[in-house]
């Protein structure tokens, strides 16, 4: 099966993953699924919590999300609340008690894409390199037509599908890679398909994984050597 | 060196193995796992072992010293302290004399002089004996500096225009900025009034 735009079904479109140089942040990455970033994260903290949220045991994690246009409703909140548990995951909350930590997520295209929210808000938050990480989150889009399971649909696409959703994985090198969370919704399919679907999703989501770490290459200003000599 | 993001193992073993920055040590298995996105670096005898990234957030850590700002009584003094206490459950404490001597050594107060703010990193660079900027600076400008590894720098000259221009400099050479090699830098600092 070909696609409109010539990919083959399990093909992500390239990526584009920069981290950004935001003046008063700690930490701002951007993130798209194709030749334009289509979100911008940025990540700041530990700092000053005001004392109604300070929790003495852990960090307090503040997600705002922003479309592109319009004020934040709803939608917004909800998308905060879905990043900021994805992200809780990979996060030492335990490191630093008694603080804050401000991830703000502002959408650079009409559809939002929640997949690329994850990665970039992954990317601030490496970026910042203040919190502890114990992995990464990494997030991949998967829909399925009549013919297979197509990756990273397009909004053409998607429009096609009978189901889809985002898949969001904790990757701990390749070693462990863990789906922590999906919106997978739709009709007409059954539970062999969602675990096709995500197998599916688990096997791309290594290739956005990996394009991380080539930026991460990037900004260390080294090369990027092969993945025998990290594992033991 | 390699490049590490978090999570991902990292084949440090050592009899006497000492980890640092950005690595720990799971309670339940002896593998050693990154926790930050950098360059992963150990010592020559790989006992010691690190993962080394830029920030612009200082997280207290002991024996570290800063430059820190009075917020109370003596309000916008700044102070050049040692870290004597940093526990995460803890408010940090610091200390304005050195631990072995009980002498001042350069702690306390610093007095007059310019403070300006760069990533730590640069801090880092800064304090390096080997790292070609204050030595470069110092030869053509009579300064006095304090680095803090807080991502703060005192600086104190004579003149106005020399305090703009080691604090220019400074920007300049700070990864985080433009990241200028000493070249370049040599060919930047002729070009200001200084």
């Amino acid at each position: 099966m070909t696609r409109p735009d010539g990919r083959s079904p399990h093909d992500i479109r390239p990526i584009t993953a920069e981290f950004d140089d935001l003046a008063r942040v700690d930490g701002s990455a951007r993130f798209g699924f194709g030749s334009t970033p289509s979100a911008l994260a940025s990540f700041t903290g530990p700092i000053e919590v005001r004392l109604a949220a300070e929790n003495p045991s852990r960090l307090s994690l503040d997600v705002v999300v922003r479309p592109l246009s319009g004020i934040p409703g709803t939608r917004e909140k909800k998308t905060g609340s879905v990043l900021g548990s994805v992200l809780k995951q990979s996060l030492v909350m335990e490191a630093n008690p008694r603080t804050a930590v401000v991830l703000v997520v502002q959408s650079l295209t009409d559809e939002g894409s929640l997949a690329s929210m994850i990665n970039a808000s992954t990317m601030a938050c490496m970026a910042s390199a203040s919190v502890p990480m114990r992995g990464v989150v990494c997030a991949v889009d998967v829909g399925m037509t009549d013919d297979d399971f197509i990756v990273d649909p397009s909004p053409e696409e998607k429009q096609h599908t009978s189901a889809s959703g985002c898949f969001a994985f904790h990757i701990q090198g390749l070693q462990r890679v863990e789906c922590i969370w999906t919106n997978w919704t739709g009709s007409g399919f059954d539970e062999q398909e969602l675990l096709q679907a995500r197998t599916i999703a688990r096997e791309s989501v290594i290739n956005v994984w990996k394009t991380l770490k080539e930026t991460v290459a990037r900004r260390e200003k080294l090369p990027l050597e092969a993945e025998d000599e990290m594992e033991i | 060196m390699s490049v590490v993001v978090p999570g991902e193992h990292v084949p440090a073993q050592h009899v006497n193995l000492k980890l640092g920055p950005g690595l720990t040590q799971s309670s339940s298995s002896p593998t050693v796992i990154s926790t930050r996105a950098g360059t992963l670096n150990h010592s020559a005898n790989r006992s010691k072992w690190w993962v080394e990234s830029n920030s612009r957030r200082y997280v207290p850590a002991p024996q570290e010293s800063v430059i820190g700002i009075v917020t109370q009584k003596a309000i916008g003094s700044l102070v050049y302290a040692r870290i004597s206490l940093a526990h995460k459950d803890m408010e940090p404490e610091l200390e304005c004399f050195d631990a072995q001597t009980r002498k001042s050594e350069g702690f306390g107060e610093l007095k007059g002089g310019f403070m300006v703010r760069c990533s730590l990193s640069m801090c880092r660079k800064l304090l390096d004996p080997n790292h070609f900027l204050l030595p470069l600076l110092g030869s053509q400008i009579p300064l006095e500096v304090a680095v803090g590894v807080n991502g703060r720098v005192w600086i104190s000259s004579k003149e106005l225009k020399h305090t703009i221009a080691i604090s220019r400099c400074i920007e300049a050479v700070d990864p985080d900025g433009e990241g200028m090699e000493e070249k370049a830098l040599r060919t930047f600092l002729g070009s200001l009034d200084a």
